[in-house]
Formats: C-alpha cells, sequence, structure tokens
C-alpha cells in the first residue's frame, strides 16, 4: 500500500525524531548548548555574590547585555550552524555510511518524502534541545525586574534561532545529499565563506544567511575585535521584511533542491 | 515515537510554555518595579514629584573625596566669593554637602513653563537653619510653615522668576527652588505620592550601577526646553528615554542610554553611532591619549535601547595636566 508524500514523511519524521534524540551526536549537541546553560549558572552565581560576570570598562555589564552577548556569539555565530552543519549534511549520509539507506527507499514512498521527514525531525529536535536553553540562560541572566521590558528581544530571539536552524538546515540538506565531502563544504561555508563575506564591502554578503538572520537580531552587535569593527563598519541591515522573504525562499529552494538530488541520485553502498 | 522521546518533547515543551507564560504575564499585567525589586535609588527621591520628566543625582562626597576632583583642585585659583559665601552662610559646599538630587518637572506641552514650579533640587548634608534664616530675613525674606516644615522664601529681582524657596524638610535636606516646586516636593513625602511610584523612571533608576552620578528622564522634555528650532527637532532621533550615569574617581567612566520609540529607530540610532565610533577609530590613529579614550567607547543596546559606555583614564588627565604646565611654562 503506497502513502502519499506528506504521509511518507511523517511516518519518516516520527522514526527519524527518537533516532536523532538518541544518538551520539546527541552528546556533542548537549555539550554545545549546555556550554550557554553552564555560563549562565556561573553569572547568576557571580550575579548573587554580588560579583559582575562582564565588566565594561570597568562597569558591570546588566543581565539582558549579557544575554545579548551570548545570543551573538555563542549561539547565532557557532550553535546554529555548528548543529545546522552536523545534523543536516548527515541526513542522508548517516544512512549511506551505516547501509540503511535501502530499508528507506525500497518501501513504497517517495524517495523525497525520506529526506523531508529527516529535515522536520532535524528541526523539531534542534528546536525542541536549542530553545529551552536558550529559555534557560534568559531566565538564569536577566534579572527578574527586566523581564518586562526585554521579554519581545526573547520571542524575537527564539523566532529567529529557529528560523536559523531551519534555513541552514535546508542549505546543508541540500550540501549533504548533492556534495561527497558534505561536512568539509558545511564547515568551509559556516567559518570561512560567511565570516569573511560578512567584513568585505560589496554584495558577496547577500550570498550567505547570516546576512539576512543577522539583520533581525534585536541586540545590539558586540563591538570586539577587528572582525567586529570592519562588520560593524562595512554592515547593511537589509529591511526586516526583505530578510524574513529571503530566508524563507532559501529554506523553501535548497530544500526542494535536497529532494530533487535524493530522487535522482544514484547511491551506491560500499560493501 | 517512543515513550523517551515523548517524555523528551514533553519536558522542553514544558520549558518554552513556562517561560514564555511567565515573560507574557510579567509583561502585560505590568508588574511595578517595586514588586520585582527593593526600591531603587538614593532616599530623596521620595520629595520629587510624581511628575517629574528629569531626575538627576551626584554623590557630591564621592566626587569631592575623588582622585579627580583633587586632581583639578590643585589648579584651581583661590576664590574670594566661595569664601564670602562660607563666612555668611556656615556653608562648605566641598565639606557640608554630601549628595544632591535635581527633578525638573516641565508644564504640560503647550501651557507656559512656571519657574516656581518647574525646578526643585534637594541637598543632603550638614546645615545651619537659624544661621540661614537670619540671613534671609536680613536681605528681605521671609519665613513661614508649610504642613510642619519651615520654608525661607524670597521674591527674586526679576518678578518673572517668582518667588525662591528653601525648605528645611529633613534634619539633614534641604529642598531648594520656586515655591511652588518646594511645596510640591513636600506634598510629594507627606502623600506618598512621588516619582518612585513612576514606573518607567523608576526602572531607569533601577538599571543604574553605583554610579556617583546620574540623570535619567525623558528626551521630549529635554528637546522641548532647549528650544530648538522645529526644523532640527523633526530631526531628533525618535528618543523617548534617556539615561546617562558616571563615575568619578581617578578617571571618569560611564553609560550613556537612550530607549528609542521603536525598534527600527533603535536601529538606525546604533547604526549611526557605530559608523561614528569607527570614524573616531580611524581619526584617533596613532594620538596614544585620544585612541585609549576612543578604544574605549562601546556601543550596546538591544531592542529599543542604544548603549554607549566610555572611559577617559587618569592618563589622558596626566596629559592635560603635562599639556598645561608646559603652556604656562611657555608663558613670559
Amino acid at each position: 500500500m503506497s502513502i502519499g508524500f506528506w504521509g511518507a514523511s511523517r511516518r519518516v519524521f516520527d522514526l527519524s525524531l527518537g533516532e536523532m534524540l538518541w544518538s551520539r551526536r546527541t552528546i556533542f549537541m548537549a555539550l554545545v548548548v549546555g556550554g550557554p546553560v553552564v555560563l549562565a549558572l556561573i553569572v547568576r552565581a557571580l550575579d548573587m555574590f554580588g560579583m559582575s560576570a562582564l565588566r565594561v570598562n570597568g562597569r558591570a555589564v546588566g543581565g539582558i547585555g549579557i544575554f545579548g552577548v551570548m545570543i551573538w556569539m555563542l549561539f547565532l555565530r557557532f550553535i546554529v550552524p555548528v548543529l545546522a552543519v552536523f545534523y543536516g549534511t548527515a541526513l542522508m549520509a548517516d544512512e549511506v555510511e551505516d547501509k540503511t539507506l535501502t530499508y528507506l527507499f525500497t518501501r513504497p514512498i517517495p524517495r523525497g518524502a525520506v529526506l523531508v521527514g529527516k529535515y522536520l525531525a532535524y528541526v523539531a529536535c534542534t528546536m525542541l534541545v536549542v530553545l529551552p536553553a536558550v529559555m534557560l540562560v534568559y531566565f538564569l541572566v536577566v534579572p527578574f525586574r527586566e523581564v518586562p521590558g526585554t521579554f519581545t528581544s526573547l520571542v524575537t530571539d527564539l523566532g529567529l534561532l529557529g528560523l536559523g536552524l531551519a534555513v541552514y538546515g535546508a542549505v546543508f540538506a541540500f550540501v549533504g545529499a548533492f556534495f561527497k565531502r558534505p561536512l568539509v563544504l558545511g564547515l568551509v561555508f559556516t567559518f570561512g565563506w560567511e565570516p569573511t563575506v560578512m567584513v568585505l564591502p560589496g554584495y558577496l554578503k547577500q550570498f550567505t544567511i547570516a546576512y539576512y538572520l543577522q539583520a533581525l537580531v534585536p541586540h545590539a552587535m558586540p563591538s570586539e575585535g577587528i572582525t567586529s569593527l570592519l562588520q560593524g563598519f562595512f554592515r547593511e541591515t537589509p529591511p526586516m521584511a526583505a530578510s524574513l522573504a529571503w530566508l524563507g525562499t532559501f529554506a523553501i529552494v535548497f530544500l526542494w533542491l535536497a529532494t530533487r538530488a535524493v530522487e535522482r541520485r544514484e547511491y551506491v553502498l560500499e560493501q | 515515537m517512543s515513550k523517551k522521546t515523548r517524555y523528551f518533547v514533553l519536558v522542553s515543551g514544558a520549558i518554552l510554555a513556562v517561560g514564555l507564560g511567565t515573560g507574557l504575564v510579567a509583561s502585560y499585567m505590568g508588574l511595578p518595579v517595586s514588586v520585582l525589586s527593593s526600591a531603587a535609588g538614593p532616599d530623596e527621591l521620595q520629595y520629587v514629584p510624581q511628575d517629574a520628566a528629569v531626575v538627576a543625582y551626584a554623590n557630591v562626597r564621592d566626587v569631592m573625596n575623588s582622585e579627580f576632583r583633587q586632581r583639578f583642585r590643585k589648579m584651581e585659583p583661590p576664590s574670594q566669593e566661595r569664601d564670602e559665601f562660607e563666612q555668611k552662610t556656615g556653608l562648605d559646599i566641598e565639606r557640608d554637602i554630601d549628595s544632591v538630587v535635581a527633578a525638573f518637572m516641565p508644564a504640560a506641552e503647550g501651557v507656559t513653563d512656571s519657574p516656581e514650579r518647574a525646578a526643585v533640587v534637594l541637598a543632603r548634608g550638614r546645615f545651619e537653619a537659624a544661621r540661614l534664616e537670619a540671613l534671609a530675613l536680613e536681605h528681605g525674606g521671609a519665613v513661614e510653615d508649610y504642613k510642619g516644615k519651615r520654608l525661607l522664601t524670597h521674591l527674586d529681582k526679576d518678578p518673572a522668576d517668582g518667588t525662591m524657596a528653601v525648605g528645611f524638610v529633613e534634619a539633614d535636606l534641604v529642598a531648594l527652588g520656586g515655591i511652588e516646586a518646594v511645596k510640591r516636593a513636600i506634598d510629594a513625602a507627606a502623600d506618598n505620592r512621588n516619582v518612585m511610584s513612576n514606573n518607567e523612571l523608576m526602572r531607569l533608576v533601577a538599571d543604574l550601577d553605583n554610579s556617583n552620578a546620574w540623570a535619567v528622564g525623558r528626551f521630549d522634555a529635554l528637546a522641548r526646553q532647549a528650544r530648538l528650532p522645529s526644523e532640527v527637532q523633526s530631526q531628533l532621533p525618535t528618543v523617548s528615554w534617556f539615561s546617562a550615569s558616571g563615575h568619578v574617581n581617578g578617571g571618569v567612566s560611564g553609560i550613556l542610554k537612550a530607549e528609542a520609540r521603536d525598534e527600527a529607530s533603535a536601529q538606525n540610532l546604533r547604526d549611526v553611532v557605530r559608523g561614528f565610533l569607527a570614524m573616531a577609530r580611524l581619526q584617533a590613529g596613532s594620538r596614544p591619549g585620544m585612541q585609549q579614550m576612543v578604544d574605549s567607547l562601546q556601543l550596546s543596546g538591544e531592542g529599543t535601547t542604544v548603549a554607549l559606555a566610555f572611559s577617559i583614564p587618569s592618563e589622558f588627565f596626566d596629559a592635560l595636566e603635562s599639556m598645561a604646565r608646559q603652556k604656562q611654562g611657555n608663558r613670559p
């Protein structure tokens, strides 16, 4: 009995979510996401003892300032792209490596549905880990009296991190489905291409995800080091609507390209 | 989906739901600052009327004892007027004043400001009330009681400035200003209807970090008082609130904060400031004093907030001092 594309995707999603959550890769994700939570605990502990975790020019930085720095430096520039690279590029590659792809492809379901189901499982899995971690960090770092004034920033942060995971994930799902060494390519894109073109003048930065994602961040960009100085100098901020439209387009186009690649590619499993 | 996975999804979802729910309640139920933390700011704020648009504070004792003040004191010429003032009033501003709070209460838009009610200054320190009273009477002043507080009043030479008053509101606290402003200060404390129940302003005060001088307030009140041409006013960024705080010791460090009306205005303002900072860094070039100062400028802020922190190290003033000495040495 054959089922429709979305029905098949849902079955693959159900199967993959558990696999992803309890895989060895989750230990890596727990370490990456647990870091900011541990840092936030330290910040809170220091605050309770009347000390300040972050000082600028000898002056203590407020809770929301520290939270903003953590969103920029840890989540946006590191955790989101890294999780997307490791999970996104492995969506199909893991099945090839484990030689289990045959079991999925011999089912009476469209091949593209396998990728879409796995992609949705990746989005759910990473969001279920990253977003609660951001919530914990926020309530540990930001004093309760500052919550009313900063809550909209938190909601924006959660939304843009979710969007970032979805868009980067779609791009790396395509990279994983199309290229032979997807992890290397993904890391080069994340830590080579994006940081480089973001500090250069010109239009090249429009070919990055970070350009549109950073335009949505409600916190000021931390001005540390020469990279931030250059980025601040050449920074252009696209309008919010344009950023959202481009990010949405990237997600849809790359996911479609990834499904086409999976449907057309002939996988040869090494014996 | 296995049981383990389902539990994980439930726990993650619960953390998100509880966090979002708490934030929503805190944001939209309008929890006052006093519920969430102990009252911020100095005790004198209980004498500041609720409708104050700008409040400023200076810990005079800290500033006077600072290395910064001592450095400039050496360079000051002797002042005869200051000595005369001390002889007449028995008040040495450097020694006898501990702290000062100033509040500015502009009239509503379209209403002419009255100097009698526009501003009040609250000074805490050691005052010789009897000596000041005698001095006031000697100079044509009058003494009256208002709600059990002694007021010294004096009609200004220019009638447009109205009657000025000094109110002894506590043993070590005086209120100075127009008669109406001083009376309103006494009312504010007596009726407990003071700036401490102005949540927006107190939120800014609560954000200040152990500074020995600060000012917070509504930006429109300042801009209106500056009487800028309408063309210039329309070009001003849409800043609704501002705060400035500083710590004076060997050097001077501080932070300037502005709250824009919306996130887009704040983003624009941040971009403009960031551009100026980049330009200033390039201009500072190889001048070590300037470079140190420009390097200390740090832009931050999130949402509708824009903040610029600065620090002028004591070395900068050392350089200024040596330049001043050099100039004096070059004079014939």
